[in-house]
């Protein structure tokens, strides 16, 4: 909404105080000035008068001419302008002058002096939107009558406004009126508002009847009016509605526009003698075509609002009117339209059909219901002083809204107990007067009348609002609340979520963040772990992201692949992130690691491997102690060709599938241009929702351990795992079995390797004898030779 | 004196001129066989007694001669020990300045980094933390909000749809109406529910598609907008320095009432304007203001017994203030040149 700063002068005294004071003033009673525009802008102007034109002897298209200003004297200006011509009159920028683009300076052009510049319109900053063509093209000419010396040029052509660029909020609009930003501006500095002063016209026996068929129109108020003449609007018209970012088309559709922006209820024109019959009908059920003013055709449908005549559309209701009935150049006699639409039918229709106007957004955001009578007379008014309108109908109504004024009763205590205040009162019963709530004061309570044009206030907490936000919030005190005891802090699955989040921290892993979104496509990617059907948007903005993933790994590796591509030779870093699908809310946790490991100078690089990511997850299970036994690793067996078929393990517990690492698939690495990565997805929920056994403590063994290396030879498909458990299982008294040392090739068995080991050996009871140990080293041999074929390497 | 008891005497003497030019341990060793050891030269005077006539005198001559010796052999043996250890200390010099062995802590994403520390604080406040999803239904987003459905306000927060009833949630303030109605007795709140966003911006500089955002809520008996004032100082002196103050400014959302936009004290120029504040003095940091009664009745609260207030901080706008951060997609692009300077707090 752009608001005339000379307009609302005319409306409230705003004597001393500048367009910026009343933007920071609306601003912080909470009707945002984005921005305060110059309609024009120079310094150093004056009116001139052309004494001579001469062709520049250098140029075939300037001119040197000599130009009378005044008591400032007479001076030659180079001038390039078509229309420079003797005896014209002009604005003339002299030596000094700053104007919106340039700074004017005494110059020589192609060897001839000039000194000064004359000026379009354009070269002042006016926007070109209001210009012709003819104007653009050339200096500016100004009026015979025009001073010669006068040097407040913009007050002389009425280009001296400031305009306000009002961001509204959907709790104002009442706003986009003229003379409610006016009274808004009044209550806030405390000066006289004066709104239109409207004299009916004398009317005679309407001849048009009104009528609405649909709950989506509770007002419709006409009036015919008669013998109207169109030509253009006043100057002073023109300038108001420029400033107000509307282009003046004529007197009768500039009235109408005037008017809405005036009072903000939208009007709408209809030439009289088109209608079909002399009745408008507003209805919801027609379908079939519709030819706007524009010259488009929409298809209508059921649930739009339509003016009919004769049950033919004249107009879709608060948006556009049909190009059968619209006002032209020959219209005599027009009917004027003041209604109240709904604000979501209309919405619905206008974003359905793409069709936005002045209009339909006043409609959408919240009309006035409460003023159609006082809006037709001032039409009236307007159209018999500027259009020679000989005949005004009486209006006619179809109204079933209910007018009694809102009333509202709310005590000091609310006031000061919501607003943490101690204001008395008088100042909150004068507060409201001020924003035109009319109020009694009986005992602490205050019975308040609504003013019609606020239809955002509908309960006492808004009175508090409009108490502190004209008294300032600079007088709400500062004080913490006092709170009550009681337990709270991090939830324990808060906390070890946020120990595990610092682990990965602490271990050399970035922390990232990515988006949500993703393309259908990308859907399918790592699909494993929460297989629910995915959520997908009915109004993507792009087909890149259209759906919300159900797992990280995609969004991470694409994450490598930005880096690698932006010369990053290695990453390592996770995400923890929600994870919805249809019928699931779940969280994951996701690391990649790709390139090679960080390495000191002088030491050879090697790529990260498996054995990197089954190190992470280790420390992780290590770090929520939970206990391999807790949960089951197996080969991956879900195929695809995104992990390594034979280094990838599936964390399971029990049948559920709880995560998996491994390596890249080299066809997944090339997906993502990678040399190599390796990844990692967990279901963090259901990780964070084993239950663990809370930590004992044991004393340490007052005697010494023994420690027996064993080189054994293993057939290739026994896995380390199971010959540690075997090892283990074999004596009481072996309490830890760690491998050292692997080895495969020469001088090893075909279909065997090597597996070095130390076992560890203690009793609680006593120093251990050699046979003791030895005894107990046989035992374990003997197990993994029976279970598993190994044998003492010799 | 007697011969014999001279030839002690300067036996001492030349012993200790040997050992005062030996170098090294070698030498000392030497010295050790010649002078000191058992067949070395001073105990072999003690084969001459039968012949000394003053057996007193020749004993203390010998005598002192040895413990003399011995003790500078001691001394010298120390020293040149330490100077073994230095030399072998100066060969193992190296290079100060090369790089360690690799075990920097991960980086942090700013947009984690902030949460961290906003929730940090609230949770000293004794806060709790609430976690809402980014599925949300209609009802939760909008209705329970105090937005039914065709409010203009709707058209403030364009919306991604999977549906009727589905949609990515477009504020925080969602899971204010997931805790209020949670609560079994309805008993005071204080909760912070940081999250992920989703509005349908075209994403450039300043706008993102999907943001995040840390939701605060308190309700209790008797919570005023000066109990809101208070929070909201302590929140801006903690983020932004001590000096720090805030303002209010009328605004608008449907689920408080009065609404505000919060503004702090420009932390760049302290308040006299420049670029930072586009010479306001203020820059705008978060939305808040009094629950809304109906929002309050809707979740089970009487609004006549219970009062609220609640504030959405806008979590990537924080970081990119405190950081200097340009592009809001910066954060989504964890570019790892990017990353670089945010460590663990």
């Amino acid at each position: 909404m752009n608001v005339s700063y000379s307009w609302l002068k005319d409306h409230v005294d705003l004597q001393g105080i500048t367009p910026e004071e009343v933007a920071k003033a609306l601003t912080f009673a909470g009707a945002e000035v984005e921005g305060i525009t110059r309609m024009a802008s120079g310094t150093n102007l004056v009116i001139g008068q052309v004494l001579t034109c001469v062709p520049h002897p250098d140029s075939d298209h300037l001119h040197i001419l000599t130009v009378d200003e005044g008591s400032f004297g007479t001076f030659q200006i180079v001038c390039g302008a078509p229309n420079a011509r003797q005896g014209l009159k002009v604005i003339v920028a002299r030596v000094g002058a700053k104007l919106p683009q340039i700074e004017i300076k005494a110059s020589t052009i192609r060897g001839v002096e000039s000194n000064g510049m004359c000026c379009s319109l354009l070269e002042l900053g006016v926007d070109p939107k209001f210009l012709s063509e003819y104007q653009k093209a050339g200096i500016e000419e100004l009026p015979e009558d025009a001073p010669v010396g006068e040097t407040d040029v913009l007050g002389y052509l009425g280009l001296d406004d400031a305009v306000l660029e009002l961001s509204l909020l959907p709790n104002r609009p009442d706003l986009y009126a003229l003379e409610n930003v006016a009274k808004e501006v009044g209550c806030l500095f405390q000066r006289k508002v004066t709104l239109e002063e409207v004299k009916d016209v004398p009317t005679v026996f309407p001849s048009c009847e009104v009528g609405s068929e649909t709950k989506g129109c509770t007002l419709f108020c006409a009036r015919v009016v008669k013998g109207v003449k169109t030509h253009e609007s006043p100057k002073w018209l023109q300038r108001l509605l420029s400033a107000s970012g509307i282009r003046s088309i004529n007197n009768v559709v500039d009235i109408g526009n005037y008017v809405m922006l005036l009072t903000g209820q939208p009007l709408n024109m209809y030439d009289a003698d088109k209608l079909p019959l002399a009745s408008l009908i507003v209805r919801d059920d027609l379908e079939g075509d519709f030819v706007a003013m524009d010259g488009q055709t929409y298809k209508l449908q059921e649930g739009d609002l339509v003016v009919t005549s004769d049950g033919k559309p004249m107009c879709l209701a608060g948006i556009m009117t049909a190009e059968a009935c619209m006002v032209d150049e020959n219209t005599k006699n027009i009917v004027v339209e003041a209604a109240y639409f709904e604000g979501a039918p209309i919405r619905h229709t206008s974003n359905r059909l793409g069709l936005v106007s002045d209009s339909s957004q006043r409609f959408c955001k919240g009309v006035n219901p409460h003023q159609s009578e006082y809006v037709q007379c001032l039409t009236s008014e307007l159209l018999v002083r500027l259009c020679e309108a000989e005949e005004v109908g009486e209006t006619v109504l179809f109204d079933v809204i209910d007018h009694t004024p809102h009333r509202l009763d709310v005590t000091l205590d609310y006031v000061n107990g919501r607003l943490g205040t101690s204001f008395t009162l008088g100042q909150v019963s004068e507060t409201l007067l001020r924003a035109g709530f009319v109020n009694v004061v009986e005992g602490k309570t205050l019975h308040v009348t609504v003013p019609p044009q606020r239809i955002d206030v509908d309960g006492k907490a808004d009175l508090t609002e409009e108490v502190i936000r004209i008294l300032g919030y600079e007088n709400v005190p500062s004080t913490l609340p006092t709170l009550s005891l009681c337990l709270t802090g991090l939830t324990p699955k808060q906390k070890a979520e946020r120990s595990l989040r610092r682990h990965l921290t602490y271990s050399g892993l970035d922390e990232v963040v990515t988006y949500t979104l993703q393309s259908k496509q990308e859907l399918e990617y790592f699909n494993y772990l929460t297989k629910a059907e995915a959520y997908v948007l009915q109004n993507p903005m792009t087909v890149e992201r259209e759906a919300v993933r159900r797992n990280l790994a995609h969004s991470l590796l694409s994450l490598a692949s930005y880096n690698a591509n932006r010369q990053a030779k290695s990453g390592r870093f996770f995400e923890v992130s929600d994870i919805d699908a249809i019928g699931v809310q779940g969280r994951h946790l996701c690391v990649v690691f790709f390139g090679d490991r960080p390495v000191r100078p002088g030491e050879k690089a090697s790529p990260y491997d498996y054995y990197d990511a089954k190190g992470v997850f280790d420390s992780i299970m290590e770090s929520l102690s939970i206990q391999l036994g807790r949960y089951q690793l197996a080969p991956w067996s879900l195929g695809g060709e995104e992990m390594h078929p034979y280094q990838t393990a599936e964390v399971r517990l029990g049948k559920q599938l709880l995560g998996y690492f491994g390596t890249l698939h080299p066809n997944a690495c090339k997906r993502y241009g990678l040399k190599n990565a390796v990844l990692l997805e967990l279901d963090l929920d259901a990780l964070l929702g084993i239950k663990v056994s809370p930590i004992k403590a044991k004393a340490p063994s007052r005697f010494p351990f023994v420690e027996r290396d064993l080189a054994l030879l293993v057939p290739t498909k026994v896995d380390y795992e199971s010959l540690r458990k075997e090892l283990l299982r074999a004596d009481p008294l072996i309490v830890s079995v760690d491998v050292f040392d692997l080895y495969q090739g020469e001088g090893i068995e075909e279909g065997y390797r090597s597996i070095a080991v130390r076992l560890t050996l203690l009793s609680e009871e006593k120093t251990l004898s050699e046979e003791q140990v030895s005894a107990s080293v046989k035992k374990a041999l003997d197990g993994v030779a029976v279970r598993y074929g190994a044998k003492l390497r010799q | 004196m007697e011969e014999i008891v001279t030839k002690a005497l300067s036996l001492r003497i030349e012993a200790l001129e040997a050992l005062s030019h030996v170098q090294d341990e070698k030498g000392l060793e030497e010295f050790y066989v010649q002078y000191l050891a058992k067949k070395g030269l001073i105990p072999g005077l003690m084969t001459l007694m039968r012949e000394a006539q003053d057996k007193a005198a020749f004993g203390a001559a010998v005598n002192s001669a040895r413990t003399d010796v011995t003790a500078k052999y001691e001394e010298k043996k120390q020293v040149l020990a330490k100077a073994k250890l230095e030399a072998k200390l100066a060969s193992e010099r190296i290079d100060l300045t090369l790089p360690g062995q690799p075990c920097l802590p991960g980086r942090v994403n700013p947009y984690r980094l902030v949460i961290d520390e906003v929730v940090d604080l609230f949770l000293d406040m004794g806060y709790e933390v609430c976690e809402g999803r980014d599925v949300e239904t209609d009802k939760f987003n909008f209705e329970l909000l105090n937005v039914p459905k065709d409010h203009p306000s709707r058209d403030m927060q364009d919306t991604f749809y999977f549906g009727d009833d589905y949609l990515l949630r477009t504020q925080t303030s969602a899971a204010q109406a997931h805790k209020m109605l949670e609560m079994e007795r309805k008993r005071p709140i204080r909760m912070i529910a940081p999250g992920k966003a989703y509005r349908r911006d075209d994403d450039d500089m300043t706008h993102s598609h999907q943001f995040a955002q840390i939701e605060g809520l308190v309700v209790d008996k008797g919570i005023s907008l000066a109990h809101l004032k208070a929070t909201l100082e302590l929140f801006a002196k903690k983020m932004f320095g001590e000096k720090r103050e805030i303002r209010l400014r009328s605004s608008y959302f449907p689920f408080t009432e009065p609404s505000v936009e919060v503004d702090v004290s420009c932390f760049n120029c302290g308040g006299k304007g420049c670029a930072m504040c586009k010479g306001t003095g203020w820059i705008e940091i978060l939305g808040a203001g009094m629950v809304n009664p109906r929002v309050l009745e809707a979740c089970g609260y009487d609004p006549e017994e219970y009062s609220g207030f609640a504030f959405g901080v806008g979590v990537e706008r924080v970081a990119m203030l405190r950081y200097g951060i340009d592009d809001i997609r910066r954060i989504y692009q964890n570019d790892f040149r990017f990353l670089k300077p945010f460590s663990i707090k």
